[in-house]
C-alpha cells in the first residue's frame, strides 16, 4: 500500500484570472458585445458628468426663497423650503406632532405582529393592527380626542399618502381574506357575488373608480348627507385593493397542499377553525411577497389622488411650483423629488420582499 | 445473469480521447489537477470517487460543458478549441446522459428523440422517427412514444435520454451519476440498458457509484479524489488490491453496507 | 341493524340546509342593499334635476376635443364623443403596448449578456422606472421634458420635413394617390405568399430534412415586393410635408406632445414590468434544459427557438397579459395631461356638462371590460399556440 502524496493546489494562470481578464470576458467578449460597451460607455460618460455637476457641483443648498437661486445648476432650496408642504401638507405648524406622533405608532403596529410572541401577538397585536386606521383618523381629525379639530381638507403631503396606503391595506387584508374564502366556497351564489366582486375591483381603471368614489357615491347616500371626500376615497381604496389582494390570496389557497385541508378535515375541526388557525398562516406565509407588491402598487396609485383634487404629495408639488413666489422651471428639482422618495420607499419595499422570497425559496438554483 | 466480466474489445485500439495536462479552475480554485487519460476506442471506463472529487466536471470538459484553462483535450482525432465549429463537431460525437434526465418537457418522447437527428443531422422526419422508435424498443419503452416526460417515471425518462443520446450516432457515451436520482427499484432497468450498451461495443465513460456495475462492465475503473486522478486500474485489481491508501479509504466506505 | 342513521337530524345541521341558509340571507342583505342604493340614486337625481337615460347622446356635445382620429366638431354629438375618445384611447394603449414589448423584451433578454455593461443597464433601467409612480412619470415626460422643447420658430427640424417643438412633433402625412391600391395588394400577396411558403418548406423537411432559411426570404418577399410594386407604378404617393408659418407649421401630420408623453411614459414604465417577466420566464427554465440540448449539438439560436422560448413563454405569457390590461386601466391617467382619451373626453367633459354620472361612467367601464376581456382572449390563444404546454 502506497501512501497518496496529492498534488498542491495551483495558483490560476495568470491569463485567466485578475482585472484584465475580467474586463476582456465581461466588456469585450466578441465584436458586437464590444460595440455595445462602447456605445453605453460613451452615453455615460457623455451624460453623467453634467448631471452630477446639474444636480450637486452648480447646485443652490442653503436659502429661503427664490432669491437665493442664484448658480445654474438646481435649486434645491425650492425643496427645503417648501419641505414641510410637502410633507405634511397644510396642516397647522403646532399639530405637526400629531402627524409625526401616528406615524411612528403606525410603525410599532407593523412591527408587532412580527416582534411579538404568539399569545400577545393574537390578544394585542392584531387588534392593535386592525384598529390603527380608525384611531389615527380620529386623532388627526381631533375632536373625538378633545384636540384641535383640523379638517380633512388640510390635510396633505407625504404624510397624508402613508397614511392612505397603510389604512387602505390594514382594512383590506381581512375583507380580501373573505372574498377569497367565498370565491373558493361550495355555495353557488356566495362564489359569484365574489367572483364579481373581486373582478370588477381588478379590471376597472383605478382612476374610474375615484371618480366613481367622489361623483357617484354621494348619488348612492339618502338626500341631504355629505360625506367627507378623504373617508370616499379611503373607501374606495380599500374596495380596490382588496380585489387585487383576492387574487394573490387565491394563488397562495392553490399553493397549499390538499394535504393539509384533508389532514385539517381529519381532526374533526369546523370550516373557520380549520380556516383561522391552519390555512390562514401558511396563505399569509406563502403570499407574502406578492402582498408586498401589490402594497407598493397601491402606494404608487395614491399619487393619482391628486386628479381628483386630494392634497397627497404630488399635488402638493404642483402647488408649490405654480406659487408665484417661485416661479421658474423648478419642475425638474420639484418632480425629481417626489420620485426619489417614493423610489426609496418603493425600492426598499420591494428589497424587503426579495429578501422573504428567498427565505421562503427552498427550489432548486438554476 | 451472471456476474462474469464482459470480456474487452479485441480488435486494434486507438485512442478515441486523450486527455493530457488537464487543469481547471473556477476562479481562482483549482478543481482539476494535471488529469490524464487515454481512452481507446470501445473501452469501458467507470469513474468514481467521493462528491467534489472533480469527477462530473472532468467528463463535462470533454462535450465542452466546462472549460478548462490548460492542458489539451482530443476527441476522436479532433483538438478542443476555442471554435464553436469545433465544439459543435466535437459535441455530434459525443452523446450525454444526465443524473436528472434534462428531458424536453414540452415535446413528447419521440419528439425529445427525433429532434437532435432532424435539426442537427437534417435527417427526414420519416427516417428520424423509424430511428428513435428502433431505439425506444432497444431500451424497452415503444410504447410511450407519444406521451410526455412528466406521465412517466424516473427509470424510464432516464432510459429515454439514453435513447436520445443514441439517435444521434455518437462515438462516446458520457454517463454523469445516472442512476443517482432514481429509487432504487428502477436503478436495475437503466443499468441493464448500460450493460448492454456495453456488450455491443460502446466507447463509455460512466461516473457512478454502483460499483457492481463497474465490476461486470468495467474495462478500468479510475478513482478521484480532490481534482486528481489517485488510481486507475482494471476492476479486479482495483477492488481487491487497491495499490494507494487513499483508495483504499474510499473503497471501506462505501463497499461496506 | 342500529337506528342510529335514522335518528332525525337538527334541520340546521344539515351542511346543505345551512348552505341554504347562508345563501338566502346573503340574498336578501344584497337584495336590500342594492334597493336602497337605487331609491336614494333616483331621489337624489330628482332633488338634483338630472335627467336619466341614454338620449343625451345624441344631443349636441358643444366642445371641441384637441385630436381626432375621425372627423369631429362642437356640433357633433356627444356619441360621437365617446367615439373619438374610444379611438384616442385604443390608439395611445397599441402603441404603448408595442413599445413597451420591445423594450420589455430587449432588457429581459439583456439581462442574461455576456456584457457586465449590458447586465447592470438593465437592472438599473427595470429598478428605476418600476419604483417610480407612473403619474409623476408622466408628470416628467409632459411637464419637465416635453415642455422645455423650443418654440415653433425654433424648431428641432430633420431637414425640412420633420419638425420639433413645444407644440408637438410633425411629420410629413403620406397621401395615396391613384395607383396607391396597387401596393397594398401587394403587400397582402406578400404576406399570402409567405404563408405558403412557410408550408411549403416545413413539409420539405418533413420529407428530406434539409432546412429552407425561411426567415430570411420571407423578410425579402415582405419588403420587395411591395416596394416593386411602388417603383413600377411610378411612386403613386406623395408626402404632405409640414410648412413652416409666422407662429406654428401647418399640413403634415400632428402628434401633439400629450401623446407623445403618455405614450413614451405608460411605455418606459410597463417595459420595466415586461422586462421582469421576460427575466423570470427565461429564469424558470432550468439549465440542465440547455445542457441536454448543447450536448446533442443543437445550434445556440436554435436552443433559444426550440428549447428555451416555449418553455419560458408559459410563464411569460400569463405576465404579459396582465401588464397589457394594466397598461389600458392606466391610460386613464390621460386626464392629467389632458390628452383627449375616452376618460377625459366622457368622463371627464361630457359628464361635467350632462352630469349624467351613472350612465356615462356605466359605459365607459363597460368599454374597458370589453378591451381587457378582449385581450385576455387573444392573449389567451397566443399562448396555446406558442407555448406548447406540457400533459401533466
Amino acid at each position: 500500500m502506497k501512501e497518496f502524496k496529492p498534488l498542491p493546489a495551483l495558483p490560476a494562470p495568470k491569463d485567466t484570472v485578475g482585472m484584465g481578464v475580467w474586463v476582456k470576458q465581461n466588456l469585450f467578449p466578441n465584436l458586437v458585445n464590444s460595440m455595445m460597451t462602447v456605445l453605453i460607455a460613451g452615453f455615460l460618460i457623455s451624460v453623467v458628468p453634467g448631471v452630477i455637476d446639474w444636480a450637486i457641483i452648480s447646485a443652490d443648498w442653503s436659502g429661503t426663497s427664490q432669491l437665493d437661486c442664484k448658480k445654474d445648476g438646481a435649486c434645491w432650496v425650492f425643496v427645503s423650503a417648501w419641505m414641510q408642504q410637502f410633507i405634511y401638507g397644510s396642516y397647522p405648524d403646532e399639530q405637526l406632532w400629531r402627524i409625526n406622533l401616528a406615524l411612528v405608532v403606525l410603525v410599532l403596529v407593523i412591527a408587532a405582529p412580527n416582534v411579538l410572541q404568539k399569545e400577545l401577538r393574537n390578544k394585542l397585536g392584531v387588534p392593535m393592527f386592525l384598529l390603527y386606521p380608525f384611531v389615527c383618523a380620529a386623532f388627526l381629525d381631533g375632536r373625538m380626542f378633545s384636540l384641535e379639530y383640523v379638517s380633512t381638507d388640510y390635510w396633505g403631503g407625504f404624510s397624508l399618502n402613508v397614511f392612505l396606503a397603510a389604512a387602505s391595506i390594514i382594512i383590506a387584508f381581512p375583507l380580501s381574506f373573505l372574498w377569497a374564502l367565498g370565491r373558493r366556497s361550495d355555495m353557488p351564489f356566495v362564489r359569484s357575488v365574489c367572483l364579481i366582486l373581486i373582478e370588477f375591483f381588478r379590471g376597472v381603471p383605478v382612476l374610474a373608480l375615484f371618480f366613481m368614489g367622489s361623483v357617484m357615491l354621494p348619488l348612492f347616500f339618502p338626500t341631504g348627507t355629505s360625506v367627507d371626500k378623504l373617508l370616499r376615497v379611503w373607501i374606495v381604496l380599500i374596495l380596490f385593493m382588496s380585489g387585487y389582494m383576492a387574487e394573490v390570496f387565491r394563488g397562495g389557497f392553490q399553493a397549499i397542499p390538499q394535504g393539509q385541508y384533508e389532514a385539517a378535515d381529519s381532526l374533526g375541526l369546523s370550516y373557520w377553525q380549520k380556516t383561522l388557525l391552519i390555512i390562514f398562516p401558511q396563505v399569509i406565509k406563502v403570499s407574502m411577497p406578492n402582498i408586498l407588491a401589490t402594497f407598493v402598487m397601491l402606494f404608487k396609485n395614491t399619487t393619482f389622488l391628486l386628479i381628483i383634487g386630494i392634497f397627497e404629495m404630488l399635488s402638493t408639488t404642483q402647488t408649490a411650483l405654480s406659487n408665484s413666489n417661485w416661479l421658474g422651471g423648478h419642475a425638474t428639482e420639484g418632480y425629481l423629488f417626489v420620485a426619489l422618495v417614493f423610489w426609496c420607499c418603493c425600492f426598499s419595499m420591494s428589497m424587503i420582499s426579495n429578501s422573504i422570497e428567498r427565505k421562503l425559496d427552498t427550489g432548486h438554483k438554476n | 445473469m451472471s456476474s462474469e466480466q464482459i470480456s474487452p474489445t479485441s480488435e486494434p485500439k486507438e485512442n478515441v480521447i486523450e486527455i493530457s495536462g488537464l487543469n481547471k479552475w473556477y476562479g481562482s480554485f483549482h478543481v482539476l489537477k494535471d488529469i490524464n487519460l487515454s481512452v481507446k476506442k470501445g473501452e469501458r471506463i467507470v469513474v468514481c470517487g467521493p462528491s467534489g472529487s472533480g469527477k462530473s466536471t472532468m467528463i463535462r470538459c470533454i462535450n465542452r460543458l466546462e472549460e478548462f484553462q490548460r492542458g489539451s483535450l482530443i476527441v476522436n482525432g479532433v483538438e478542443m478549441i476555442e471554435d464553436v465549429k469545433n465544439i459543435e463537431a466535437i459535441r455530434r460525437e459525443v452523446g450525454m446522459v444526465f443524473q436528472h434526465f434534462n428531458l424536453f418537457p414540452h415535446l413528447t418522447i419521440l419528439e425529445n428523440l427525433t429532434l437532435g437527428p432532424i435539426w442537427v443531422q437534417k435527417k427526414p422526419k420519416q427516417e428520424a422517427e423509424q430511428m428513435a422508435m428502433k431505439y425506444l424498443e432497444r431500451v424497452k419503452i415503444p410504447d410511450q412514444a407519444l406521451k410526455f416526460p412528466g406521465q412517466l417515471s424516473g427509470g424510464q425518462q432516464q432510459r429515454v435520454a439514453i435513447a436520445r443520446s443514441l439517435c444521434m450516432s455518437p462515438q462516446i457515451m458520457l454517463f454523469d451519476e445516472p442512476t443517482s436520482a432514481l429509487d432504487p427499484e428502477m436503478i436495475k432497468e437503466v443499468l441493464d440498458v448500460m450493460v448492454e450498451l456495453a456488450d455491443d461495443g460502446m466507447t463509455m465513460i460512466c461516473v457512478t457509484h454502483e460499483m457492481g456495475f463497474a465490476k461486470k462492465v468495467a474495462d478500468r475503473v479510475i478513482f478521484m479524489d480532490a481534482g486528481e486522478i489517485v488510481e486507475e486500474n482494471e476492476p479486479n485489481e482495483f477492488f481487491n488490491n487497491p495499490q494507494m491508501d487513499r483508495t483504499q479509504l474510499f473503497l471501506s466506505q462505501i463497499l461496506e453496507h | 341493524m342500529s337506528t342510529e342513521l335514522q335518528k332525525p337530524r337538527s334541520f340546521f345541521n344539515n351542511p346543505r340546509n345551512r348552505a341554504l341558509i347562508y345563501q338566502i340571507l346573503l340574498l336578501l342583505g344584497l337584495g336590500y342593499f342594492l334597493f336602497s342604493i337605487v331609491s336614494n340614486v333616483l331621489a337624489n337625481m330628482e332633488a338634483r334635476g338630472i335627467k336619466s337615460g341614454f338620449g343625451f347622446l345624441f344631443t349636441t356635445a358643444g366642445f371641441d376635443i384637441l385630436m381626432s382620429l375621425i372627423p369631429y366638431d362642437a356640433t357633433h354629438s356627444y356619441g360621437r364623443t365617446f367615439l373619438v375618445g374610444l379611438l384616442n384611447t385604443i390608439l395611445v394603449s397599441v402603441i404603448g403596448i408595442v413599445l413597451a414589448t420591445i423594450i420589455g423584451f430587449v432588457l429581459g433578454i439583456a439581462y442574461f449578456s455576456k456584457n457586465w455593461l449590458v447586465r447592470k443597464f438593465s437592472i438599473i433601467y427595470v429598478e428605476i422606472f418600476r419604483n417610480i409612480p407612473l403619474l409623476l412619470q408622466v408628470f416628467f415626460w409632459y411637464f419637465a421634458v416635453l415642455a422645455a422643447l423650443p418654440a415653433a420658430r425654433e424648431s428641432i427640424s430633420i431637414g425640412e420635413a420633420v419638425f420639433l417643438n413645444v407644440r408637438g412633433l410633425f411629420i410629413p402625412a403620406l397621401v395615396g394617390e391613384a395607383g396607391a391600391n396597387v401596393i397594398y395588394l401587394a403587400a397582402i400577396v406578400a404576406v399570402v405568399i409567405v404563408i405558403y411558403l412557410t408550408k411549403q418548406s416545413k413539409k420539405k423537411q418533413d420529407e428530406t430534412g434539409a432546412q429552407f432559411p425561411i426567415g430570411r426570404v420571407a423578410l425579402l418577399i415582405l419588403l420587395g415586393l411591395p416596394i416593386i410594386a411602388t417603383l413600377t407604378m411610378g411612386t403613386p404617393f406623395h408626402f404632405d410635408y409640414p410648412i413652416l408659418g409666422r407662429f406654428s407649421l401647418s399640413g403634415g401630420t400632428t402628434i401633439i406632445p400629450e401623446l407623445m408623453a403618455l405614450s413614451v411614459a405608460l411605455s418606459v414604465y410597463c417595459g420595466a414590468f415586461i422586462a421582469e417577466a421576460v427575466r423570470a420566464g427565461i429564469q424558470a427554465v432550468p439549465h440542465g434544459q440547455t445542457e441536454a440540448a448543447r450536448s446533442i449539438g443543437l445550434k445556440e439560436r436554435k436552443i433559444m427557438t426550440l428549447i428555451i422560448v416555449p418553455q419560458a413563454m408559459r410563464v411569460i405569457a400569463p405576465l404579459l397579459n396582465s401588464e397589457y390590461q394594466s397598461l389600458v386601466k392606466n391610460s386613464t391617467l390621460a386626464t392629467a395631461i389632458g390628452y383627449p382619451d375616452l376618460f377625459t373626453v366622457f368622463v371627464g367633459t361630457s359628464l361635467n356638462q350632462t352630469g349624467q354620472a351613472i350612465e356615462i361612467v356605466f359605459m365607459t367601464m363597460a368599454v374597458y371590460f370589453v378591451i381587457n376581456m378582449t385581450i385576455s382572449f387573444l392573449m389567451n390563444l397566443f399562448n396555446a399556440k406558442v407555448a406548447l404546454s406540457e400533459r401533466k
